[in-house]
């Protein structure tokens, strides 16, 4: 997305344009305007931005540095607090259970991750590749994306339950039960699925708007040549839709570490911490027990793990346009 | 595609193609299996058999009365209409004033200040929470609607969308505009809004969708049953307490409005994704 930003506004040091193009001058109309006239323009700019940029500010850039700054404080509900330095940070390293919801977080993402991309891959080379009712089905496989994570875990705790759909069925077989979110190993993949079944849809299309970027005229010519499918995709197709691919890579693992409302409906962290990740750990040391400081250094956590994954990104995209 | 390529692809309707069609009718039946089973639980009898165990004999709308005269539920459902509809109007005027300015007005600190705005995508929501909560707790607007909705208007790629839309507008219109001496804010109500309308009504509608399912900030932001969305209020149904059938029946009512718009915008919501990379 950042490549597109660049924009091609001249300024001077002082930040006015280099060369004023007010529409008098564009019009022909000679003389120098007035002060009024030429203060019009950036008097109106600014007037314009200026409810987003309170918003900004005050909801945005305050917010942002303010968790930096809590997260040096034993920051109480009272809004009572001392600085105590890195005590946060040194808490942190030795906490167990912020450890276990480390793990639980990486575990969750090692699920999720290629569920998700796997699914929208295989969809979106489906979708691609048929010829009747492609709206029907896309519409289909979009839908679970535009409903909400609480809704999906209603479903799905139902779906999982001991006397829920799947375990009926298995009943009626003789199977079972399985205990998918009472179980300390199945209960993360067990969720990754559900979020994997919610996300898969903003991928797919992404993927989708990538594969049909990619000129017909090639894969003829590889089929002409003797390729078969299977040669087409591996030779053709995959390496062209790289860049889509690692855009959705990068977004669905950032997604991932951001994992809270399916976790909140369907197993509140359990059982015995195994799903509690770290967004989970941040809100309950925040609104359980309080400890405002502590969760807000969790926080600045959950932001240099992001930002980490983005500046891999970047480098990795860098050396391959050189 | 082209029509040629179109053709030979009639022409190699086979075993193969056929094979995928049936595959991927699988897969879109799969995923949507979890909503026709909600609403069948929803539609089912008090009593009756129903899933997993059978499919209910017959079908009612009893459970979603009983929804909707249990008090919390109503005021839910008006709850996050407010908060999704307030914030859609909100956000298209603040975010269409922006990018008009960041496209068209020269300023300065112009091009600093947009891509400050963008920089801010880069801090997860979750990561600013507790500051967020401490903020808007010292302004007194936790469990308000304006301390739930006002927050979530800073928003960068509502800004950023406008902006790059407005800045494919031929300039010649404004100037004209500006020549026969109308008001900047003349120009902006008469002359920026309708052009944009095509992009207001997609950015609106990604808009609702992301404040209709939002959960985190009105989970932490309303404190009394009172202020509770729909996605708050569901988290809270636990089947310990509420029959299923209402739990299924109060979730099918709040994925309703997401159906209605995505059933009439699902080719507007989907380009939009695929040419911005606009994400819910």
């Amino acid at each position: 997305m950042a490549e597109t930003l660049p924009d091609t506004v001249t300024q001077n040091a002082d930040g006015r344009p280099a060369t004023p193009r007010g529409p008098r001058q564009r019009l022909g109309v000679r003389g120098k305007a007035p002060w009024r006239e030429r203060l019009r323009e950036p008097a109106a700019g600014l007037l314009f931005v200026l409810p987003m940029l309170v918003l900004f500010v005050v909801f945005r850039f305050v917010p942002a540095f303010g968790a930096l700054g809590m997260s040096f404080t034993d920051y109480k509900i009272s809004g009572e607090f001392d600085f105590v330095g890195v005590d946060n940070y040194a808490r942190l390293m030795r906490d167990p259970v912020f450890a276990v919801s480390l793990k639980a977080t990486l575990l969750y993402s090692a699920f999720y991750v290629p569920f998700t991309v796997l699914i929208s891959i295989g969809t979106a080379l489906l979708l691609n590749s048929v010829i009747w009712a492609r709206g029907l089905f896309r519409g289909a496989l979009f839908l679970p994306y535009v409903t909400s994570f609480v809704l999906a875990g209603i479903i799905w705790r139902w779906v999982y339950e001991l006397d829920g759909l799947v375990n009926g069925l298995l009943a009626k077989a003789d199977l079972g039960p399985v205990d998918f979110l009472g179980d300390t190993t199945l209960v993360l993949p067990s969720l990754a699925a559900v979020s994997a079944w919610k996300g898969f849809g903003y991928s797919m299309l992404i993927l989708l708007a990538g594969l049909k970027a990619i000129p017909t005229s090639y894969l003829e010519a590889a089929r002409v040549d003797g390729a078969g499918p299977w040669q087409r995709l591996r030779r053709i197709v995959l390496p062209l839709l790289r860049p889509s691919l690692f855009f959705v890579l990068v977004i669905e693992t950032i997604g991932a570490f951001q994992v809270f409302d399916t976790i909140y409906v369907m197993t509140g962290g359990g059982p015995v911490r195994a799903s509690y990740t770290l967004v989970f750990g941040l809100f309950d040391q925040g609104f359980r027990f309080f400890d405002f400081g502590y969760a807000a250094t969790m926080g600045v956590v959950l932001f240099a793990i992001v930002l980490v994954v983005s500046l891999i990104q970047r480098f990795i995209l860098d050396r391959e346009n050189t | 595609m082209t029509a040629p390529a179109e053709a030979a692809l009639r022409r190699r309707f086979t075993l193969a193609n056929l094979s995928l069609t049936a595959l991927l009718a699988i897969v879109s039946v799969i995923t949507v299996t979890p909503f026709v089973l909600m609403f069948v639980v929803a539609l089912t009898p008090e009593g009756a058999p129903t899933l997993p165990a059978a499919l209910p004999d017959r079908l009612t709308f009893d459970n979603i009365e009983r929804v909707f005269s249990a008090a919390g539920f109503t005021r839910w459902t008006i709850n996050s209409l407010v908060y999704s509809v307030v914030s859609v109007v909100l956000i298209l005027l603040t975010a269409s004033m922006a990018g008009y300015a960041f496209a068209k007005k020269r300023f300065p600190g112009r091009d600093t200040l947009m891509w400050s705005f963008l920089a801010t995508l880069m801090v997860p929501f979750q990561a600013m929470l507790i500051p967020y909560f401490v903020l808007v707790s010292e302004m007194d607007g936790i469990d308000t609607f304006w301390g739930m909705i006002v927050p979530t208007l800073a928003n960068s790629q509502a800004v950023f969308l406008m902006r790059q839309f407005i800045r494919d507008l031929p300039a010649e219109l404004f100037d004209a505009a500006k020549v026969d001496g109308a008001s900047e804010w003349r120009i902006y109500w008469r002359i920026v809004l309708p052009l944009t309308r095509p992009i207001l009504a997609t950015l609106g509608v990604f808009v609702f969708l992301w404040h209709w399912n939002d959960f985190l900030w009105p989970l932490v932001v309303a404190q009394s049953d009172d202020m509770r969305t729909l996605t708050v209020g569901l988290a809270t149904l636990r089947t310990e307490t509420v029959p299923l059938a209402q739990i299924m029946a109060s979730a099918a009512i709040s994925v309703l409005p997401c159906l209605v718009v995505f059933g009439v915008l699902q080719r507007y919501l989907v380009n939009s994704i695929a040419t911005t990379g606009l994400r819910g």
